[in-house]
């Protein structure tokens, strides 16, 4: 345990508060469990921190250039003073203004809340981590700025706090260390809810001083605006990749797979996170096969945003979250569908499934692709061999989809029925682990950020992946699947599975549930999913 | 803006290596990243996934799918990984001047 005293106030000192050692964090299972055998963590060269944000803890997420003049810093800190103001009136925070106030005004400091956020723990207990370290950053700052009080009971009742470039700096990047996985706010008795603080501290970031990643930002929400895609795909190329997907997999399983366009009036708007179709591929495949399976009239879109369900607007920008919001809602709206599907991507289903009824009303109905799944197994008359799936698998609920969302069962029935091996992580629902990949992180590898998620954000995740699988050989030998239905998530898996070498020392292997539910199609002949080809 | 040098090579390369301006990408600037992944030279069957990349690259903006580059070179994704061992994205598409690969992929 670490015993370096950080204080609130030691944000707006100069300098680094903190640095990562291997040897405080928590110790991994064998054959993870000797720090030295496992990738080192890359420390910045000087000349980077010298030039760029102060970093509370050697990392850089973003990285700002450090202002080069008096005037600049000055600009700088009443932008955010300014940006701080707005985010309490209603005007300018049309989503999240009641539960901050009181997640402002009613924390009670019991620190109940620390122990459940795996960052914090992961990192050894790290002070700069604790949920309520950042919390208690902004909630000076509202007592100092929003509602102001009495300077001397100030200081004695919440602490005074002074915003200079340092805490500028320094805040910002802290806002990229948390992965609001809200985890923290389920334990909180009074429902004070930390990761939204981290969330709106974000907003102040990019509404009032155009600070984003650009993973996010530039090439994130931007990109899919103006190109379509966040993944710089236009409707020529998505659709020229889906034509390949099709092909691929008619001449895999045999019959004719196609994928729908712009079809009027179809029952389901299916829009995938378009990552999948770059990347995993036999996702929107065997959507694809198993819609038509199930006899259910289905279309993609190929209008600019239609295609791509992603909208990081939900981690840090509302203005942008409810531009690709409206534009998702609008094109179903043009076509006339009965409902939009959220593919297997929790932050879309999130933004979109919920959030959206924050900003419009009686909008499209929409739905989520666990229910869906879960409908089209146990409902639809298709015939399944659940010996087909005849490895471990084990589930990973994606944050959005389960705590945020609530959907915790469809998933985990469809499991039970089609995948024999299936066992639980400890522990899952609405209890579970974020990746360590949320909130935009698993797109984010910039400086050594790569390192942090490996080695702090997605270590509690790891751990709990390793432990599903503890009554099984070891090794390579057994193929062991984790089920991540959500592209995100699966970002994240696939990067910790490379970075601990965890396919060859534990023959871990990754992928979404769809997969799993068409592997075990009587239907299709041959193997839908091939470790040798993952 | 961190800058890659290698032999008489100078450019702009972003956090993760990738060329800030894919434009001055050329076969000297191709050897150049290709060190960055211990690869010292590059062969017909680099050159072979490294033309195919640029082509797709100039004609739609973005990196072709994994699988595609998979079918269309005939080479298996394990042979990819042989030949530039970081992988198609963070490695091949890097050696052949390709942006960095963007949204959930
Ligand atoms: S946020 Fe809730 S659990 Fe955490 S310290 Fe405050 S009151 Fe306690
Ligand atoms: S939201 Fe999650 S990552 Fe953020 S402080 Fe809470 S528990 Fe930790």
């Amino acid at each position: 345990m670490r015993t370096n005293i950080i204080k609130i106030t030691d944000i707006s000192k100069p300098g680094q508060l903190t640095e990562i050692d291997l040897q405080e964090l928590a110790p991994l299972p064998p054959p993870y469990d000797d720090y030295r055998n496992l990738p080192g963590f890359k420390k910045l060269p000087k000349a980077t921190m010298e030039n760029l944000s102060d970093s509370p803890d050697g990392v850089l997420a973003t990285g700002l250039s450090r202002p080069a003049s008096k005037e600049e810093e000055e600009r700088l800190i009443n932008l955010f003073i300014s940006g701080l103001k707005k985010l309490f009136t209603k005007e300018n925070n049309w989503t999240f203004l009641q539960p901050l106030i009181l997640s402002m005004e009613h924390c009670a400091k019991c620190q109940t809340c620390n122990e459940e956020c795996p960052i914090y723990e992961e990192s050894g207990h790290n002070e700069v981590y604790r949920p309520t370290y950042r919390a208690e950053i902004l909630r000076r700052l509202y007592f100092k700025y929003v509602k102001p009080t009495n300077p001397l009971m100030r200081k004695f009742m919440q602490g005074d706090i002074e915003v200079n470039w340092e805490l500028i700096s320094k805040l910002f990047e802290l806002s990229y260390r948390c992965t609001l996985c809200r985890r923290c706010a389920m334990s909180c008795p009074i429902g004070v809810d930390n990761g939204l603080i981290t969330h709106e501290l974000r907003k102040i970031f990019s509404s009032e001083m155009g600070l984003a990643p650009k993973e996010l930002h530039e090439k994130g929400t931007v990109q899919q605006l103006i190109v379509g895609s966040s993944t710089g795909m236009n409707p020529e190329v998505v659709k020229d990749n889906m034509e390949f997907i099709d092909e691929d997999i008619s001449e895999r399983v045999g019959f004719k797979v196609e994928t729908k366009w712009d079809v009027e009036g179809a029952e389901v708007l299916l829009i995938h996170n378009a990552g999948e179709i770059l990347a995993w591929p036999d996702n929107p495949a065997a959507f694809a096969i198993l819609l038509d399976a199930a006899g259910i009239t289905w279309t993609m879109s190929s209008e600019l945003v239609g295609y791509d369900g992603v909208n990081y607007g939900l981690f840090y920008d509302d203005v942008q979250l409810a531009r690709i919001a409206m534009k998702h809602l609008e094109i179903a709206k043009k076509l006339k569908v009965k409902k939009i599907v959220m593919g297997e991507c929790g932050h879309e289903s999130k933004a979109l499934g919920v959030i959206a009824d924050r900003i419009f009303e009686g909008a499209v109905p929409r739905e989520t692709a666990m229910t869906l799944i879960e409908d089209i197994v146990f409902n639809r008359g298709i015939k399944f061999d659940p010996s087909k799936n005849d490895f471990p698998v084990t589930l990973h609920d994606p944050c959005n989809i389960t705590r945020a969302m609530g959907v915790i069962e469809p998933q985990r029935r469809v499991l039970r029925y089609i995948a024999p091996k299936f066992r639980e992580m400890t522990p899952h629902g609405v209890n579970n682990y974020c990746c360590g990949g949320g909130s935009g992180f698993a797109i984010m590898s910039g400086h050594n950020f790569l390192d942090w998620r490996m080695h702090i954000s997605g270590r509690r995740k790891f751990r709990q992946i390793l432990e599903a699988f503890k009554d099984e050989p070891p090794g390579k030998e057994v193929p062991k699947y984790v089920c991540a239905p959500c592209s995100n998530c699966k970002g994240q898996i696939r990067d910790l599975i490379d970075f601990y070498g965890a396919k060859e020392k534990s023959g871990l292997y990754y992928g979404g549930l769809v997969e799993l539910v068409v592997n075990a199609m009587v239907d299709i002949k041959d193997k839908f999913i091939d470790f040798d080809m993952m | 803006m961190p800058v890659f040098e290698y032999g008489d090579v100078k450019i702009n390369v972003d956090e993760d290596g990738f060329m800030e301006n894919p434009e001055e990408w050329n076969e000297k600037v191709a050897l150049a990243l290709a060190s960055t992944e211990d690869v010292y030279e590059l062969t017909d069957e680099h050159w072979h996934v490294i033309n195919y990349l640029r082509d797709y690259y100039q004609k739609y903006g973005i990196a072709p799918m994994i699988r595609k580059l998979c079918k269309e070179t005939g080479f298996s994704l394990k042979k990819i990984y042989e030949l530039f061992p970081s992988g198609p994205a963070k490695g091949a598409c890097k050696v052949a001047g390709l942006a960095k690969p963007t949204g959930c992929v």
